[in-house]
């Protein structure tokens, strides 16, 4: 017998069994909290903090990562504040100057408003979101690749950089990976990185309204309601 | 590396994960660096999946993944010492060594390391070579240090 | 020995220990605190010991090794009892002449004694150093009483007496009452009210619950809980066994970091003397209470001072945080209820347990009461432990008790709570060490350590140095501390080397605000405080960085030129022989001159130059 809570996201009361994420159920009720990391029936661990929501409690309102977050009866959650829209851009805005080269960022950097880059752009071709390392270990128990180092040496390799001879060449790490889904102009030259949004007119429509659904790759993979 | 003494080193930690990073340490402190074969050798007798001991041996600064110099050279480069003037002591060295910090000399007879602070603040610049703690270092005290180990292999006295 | 199966047998023991002590003869107490051990009180010790051999002493004269009494910028120091004679700044050489002259023939070494800074004169006893008078040294008095490896010295001054009083005098709930009203809050730098803590932790569901001593003590400039655990081991030990009699945890753990091997010894030290003595085990001092510890050594990783990134380094894992979303107190070490608590926070458990809540909240101010260790370090003249009663201005500690700047250049501003805290110019230093006071004035008490700076100290240099030392302590999972803070060093490390634009620091601003709501734990969300900080309070700084191109402080390698003063210059060469990047040229005699562009700012020819004729600025 399923537990059940009853919870508001964005002043929409909702039902959702106990054991549940906020970010699952406000996906599961079509409304689109900008994610990168999260990927269904794979453990979450709160790493891009893209899907951060305001929980507001005794007046006070806290930001948080919705995927972490279990639902509770009368929790209050408001997922499109101007807060946490500003919060969500800044963070998009460095993943996007990071990894440019990846259609499913550069979706992301403009669903969630970004229109200028100012930082430097690198081309590094990970963004850590560790969709890969969870599949290998928890769909496949392979556990062939994993995160390595520590801070800006954090990367994915497998053990002593080698691939050992215990995986078993699924390509589940190469199906989930958001870096193998490229822009329709091929990849970018080095130096040559902008914000491209999948193309400079789905750049025009998002900067006069702003949470205009974009079609983004990742949407079609979590069907999204908006992604049709 | 002598299987006999990793074997000791995991003698009664079998099948106990948590002891993962206490066993990491003992295989640190024996051969001064973590060896490759000693990874897989602890990943199958403590049950951990080699990945993760991989991930263990490259998360904390204990371990050093390739072997070191004959004398370790740490400076110091918590906030007190750094106030009082730590990095030109960790330049200087590295250009007479001909070394990045966390490297190790082409004669493999220093290893140059920077900490994060030791917690001998009062006294910084701080230095320790070897396990001896040196205060109030300057640049020219480490050069002539550096050099009295190399002339005679052994180190000068504290009065340098 | 054997184990003391009651609390009576533990008061006989003390009372004949006692009785010995106060009867000891004479008493040589040197300090063995991490200051004093850099500056070489071993050797020290060692010449003591053999001295004392040889003039057949070794019986009739006591020689105690403490913790740290804190006076480390004089050490290594000695004090000699009866007469409480201070002697400081100890060689070897010295220990022959203290035997024959102090020991044998009462009369004072003039050249070992400390001069007084104000007047000028020598001051003969401990008792009369401002130093120490102008603190309020509860717990580091402990530490100058106990010999940091001895059990029996810590019984003998009333070491475990509280323990007893709360096994028999108190349940667990009244012992959690007694900390809630005595005010503690956590000393580690979350400040988090303790008796609030112990109650959660005791009311969540389970029995299988954990104590933890968090000694991982990152912070750089920060020693106060290695004075406290190196040298008074006991005390620690004596609060958390209290804890897990107030909480119900059978088992506790000190987690050392990796860069205090002495600590990690003097603790396992304690705890076995602690089992030989029934003190820690099974039915203890004859009462339900079954606890024992273990000693656990931190890897090299600043982030495991966090209490997640602790717990999952204890489970053998890497030391990454995990969200808070559910309190460790409820679900922490192998998700068991787990209270952490740090060591000076543990340190005050049994003192106010023996003298009452009231004794301690009398001290300090509302929000934070009782007595506080700071580590002083940085350009100011008394550097090392220090201990004040909470709400102490800044301004006392610093100039009063630290003795004002080290070197002439004028005190421009103090770092407090480490890497998660803030710079506070000199205007500011009126203010009180209270937790809100400070967190309000953009900076924090933190764990304790305390960093004066003076002009001669670059604002957006530390900021940069702060920066680069968070980013090689990141964990790296998530992306507003691992890129965020990746990104500000790029843009602070483009200020100082004279590259920086003016809508930078707006941009500064702004991603220092979202990594402090966004980053995943305490770690990356304080990460900003010291930009943040320093711009508000020392913009002007960055702003001459900026625009003029010119690093005030004279620090910045890109911004200052080494510069040889002709008039000064006589030739003699020296400079030009120590420069290991042969930018010197000169001919002999002749005023020489530095290759600006082989120059490296090291600052080797300053130090050589015997004439004060080079410099850089």
């Amino acid at each position: 017998m399923e537990q059940y809570v009853t919870l508001t996201i964005d002043g929409a009361t909702v039902r959702a069994p106990k054991g549940r994420s906020v970010l699952d159920v406000a996906l599961e009720y079509g409304i689109c909290i900008p994610h990168l990391c999260h990927v269904p029936n794979l453990s979450d661990f709160g790493a891009c903090r893209l899907c951060i929501v305001e929980r507001v409690e005794n007046g006070r309102s806290k930001v948080t990562t919705s995927c972490t977050l279990l639902v509770q009866d009368d929790m209050v959650i408001r997922t499109n504040t101007e807060k946490i829209r500003k919060l969500r851009r800044n963070i998009a805005e460095l993943l996007v100057a990071e990894a440019p080269n990846s259609r499913a960022v550069q979706d992301i950097a403009v669903r969630c408003g970004v229109t200028k880059v100012r930082y430097p752009f690198r081309n590094k071709n990970c963004t850590l979101c560790g969709r890969c390392v969870r599949v290998c270990a928890e769909m496949w128990g392979a556990r062939a690749i994993g995160f390595v180092g520590r801070g800006k040496e954090r990367h994915v390799d497998f053990p002593f950089g080698v691939r050992p001879d215990f995986c078993k060449e699924c390509n589940s790490c190469i199906q989930l990976c958001p870096m193998t889904i490229t822009p329709c102009d091929g990849p970018m030259a080095p130096g040559e990185e902008r914000l491209c949004g999948k193309c400079a007119a789905q750049l025009m429509v998002t900067e006069k309204i702003p949470d205009t659904c974009v079609l983004c790759d990742l949407g079609n993979g979590f069907n999204c309601a908006r992604h049709v | 590396m002598s299987v006999k003494t990793l074997d000791a080193i995991i003698e009664g930690r079998r099948s106990q994960p948590q002891q993962l990073i206490e066993v990491l340490q003992d295989v640190q402190d024996t051969w001064g660096y973590v060896p490759q074969e000693s990874m897989i050798t602890i990943s199958r007798e403590l049950g951990v999946p080699l990945i993760e001991v991989y991930r263990v041996a490259s998360f904390y600064k204990a371990f050093s993944l390739v072997p070191r110099g004959e004398h370790v050279i740490t400076v110091c480069m918590g906030t007190a010492c750094h106030v009082r003037g730590a990095a030109p002591i960790v330049e200087q060295v590295a250009a007479m060594l001909d070394v990045e910090p966390g490297g190790t000399t082409g004669d493999g007879l220093f290893t140059l390391e920077s900490v994060n602070c030791l917690g001998a603040c009062a006294l910084g610049p701080v230095v320790v070579l070897d396990g001896v703690y040196y205060d109030h270092m300057t640049p020219r005290k480490l050069s002539r240090l550096i050099e009295s180990i190399r002339k005679s292999g052994n180190e000068d006295t504290r009065d340098a | 020995m054997h184990k003391l199966a009651a609390i009576e047998e533990l008061e006989d023991l003390r009372t004949s220990l006692a009785a010995a002590r106060d009867g000891a003869g004479t008493t040589i107490t040197v300090c063995g605190g991490p200051g004093c051990q850099a500056s070489g009180c071993r050797a020290v010790i060692d010449a003591l010991r053999s001295e004392l051999s040889r003039e057949d002493l070794a019986d009739t004269v006591q020689v105690r090794v403490t913790g740290c009494h804190g006076f480390c910028e004089q050490g290594p120091i000695m004090v000699i009892d009866p007469g409480n004679i201070f002697y400081c700044h100890l060689k070897p050489a010295d220990v022959p002449e203290i035997v024959s002259s102090t020991l044998f023939d009462g009369e004072l070494i003039e050249r070992l004694l400390y001069t007084d800074p104000a007047s000028g004169s020598k001051l003969q006893t401990e008792a009369e150093i401002p130093f120490y008078r102008l603190q309020d040294r509860t717990l580091l008095a402990l530490n100058r009483q106990v010999d940091s490896s001895s059990i029996t010295d810590y019984i003998a001054v009333g070491g475990y007496s509280a323990l007893a009083k709360a096994l028999r005098e108190y349940g667990p709930e009244e012992v959690i009452g007694e900390i809630a009203r005595s005010g503690l809050r956590g000393r580690g730098g979350g400040g988090f009210p303790t008796g609030r803590k112990w109650a959660s932790c005791r009311a969540a569901a389970g029995d299988e619950k954990y104590v933890i001593c968090n000694a991982d003590e990152g912070d750089p400039g920060a020693f106060m809980d290695r004075g406290v655990l190196e040298g008074n081991p006991h005390l620690v030990l004596e609060g958390m066994l209290i804890g897990a009699w107030a909480i119900g945890a059978r088992q506790g753990y000190i987690y050392v970091r990796n860069e205090y091997p002495l600590a990690v010894t003097h603790a396992r030290a304690a705890v076995e003397q602690a089992r030989e003595f029934g003190l820690l085990g099974d039915n203890i001092l004859g009462s339900d209470l079954c606890f024992d510890v273990d000693v656990a050594r931190g890897g090299g990783a600043f982030v495991c001072g966090e209490s997640t990134a602790l717990m999952a380094s204890l489970e053998g894992k890497v030391g990454e945080p995990r969200p808070k979303d559910v309190h460790t107190v409820e679900e922490g070490l192998w998700n068991k209820p787990t209270a952490l608590n740090n060591v000076e926070t543990w340190a005050n458990i049994p003192l106010i347990v023996r003298n009452g809540a009231a004794w301690f909240s009398e001290k300090g101010t509302k929000g934070s009461k009782g007595t506080k260790i700071f580590a002083l370090t940085g350009r100011v003249k008394n550097t090392g432990l220090v201990e004040v009663a909470m709400g102490t201005p800044l301004r006392t500690i610093i100039f009063d008790i630290g003795g004002g700047p080290s070197d002439g250049a004028a005190i421009k501003a103090v770092q407090t709570g480490g890497p998660s805290g803030g710079c506070l110019p000199v205007d500011k230093f009126d203010l009180a060490v209270d937790f809100d006071e400070l967190a309000e004035a953009g900076s924090m008490v933190g764990s304790g350590g305390m960093v004066v700076m003076d002009e001669r100290t670059c604002m957006v240099d530390v900021a940069r140095y702060f920066l680069a030392f968070l980013q090689d302590e990141s964990c790296g999972k998530c992306v507003p501390c691992r890129v965020g803070i990746n990104r500000m060093l790029e843009i602070v490390t483009d200020i100082t080397e004279g590259r920086g634009r003016p809508e930078q620091l707006d941009l500064l601003q702004e991603l220092g605000e979202t990594i402090r709501e966004t980053a995943l734990c305490a770690l990356g969300k304080t990460a900003p405080n010291p930009v943040l900080s320093t711009l508000q309070y020392f913009r002007d700084e960055y702003e001459a960085h900026i625009s003029e191109g010119r690093c005030p402080a004279g620090v910045c390698r890109a911004l200052i030129e080494c510069v040889i003063d002709e008039e000064a210059c006589i030739g003699c060469g020296a400079c030009l022989r120590a420069c290991p990047h042969a930018a010197i040229h000169g001919e002999k005699k002749q005023p020489h001159t530095v290759d600006l562009d082989a120059c490296r700012r090291c600052g080797i020819c300053v130090d050589e130059c015997s004439q004060g004729a080079i410099a850089l600025k």
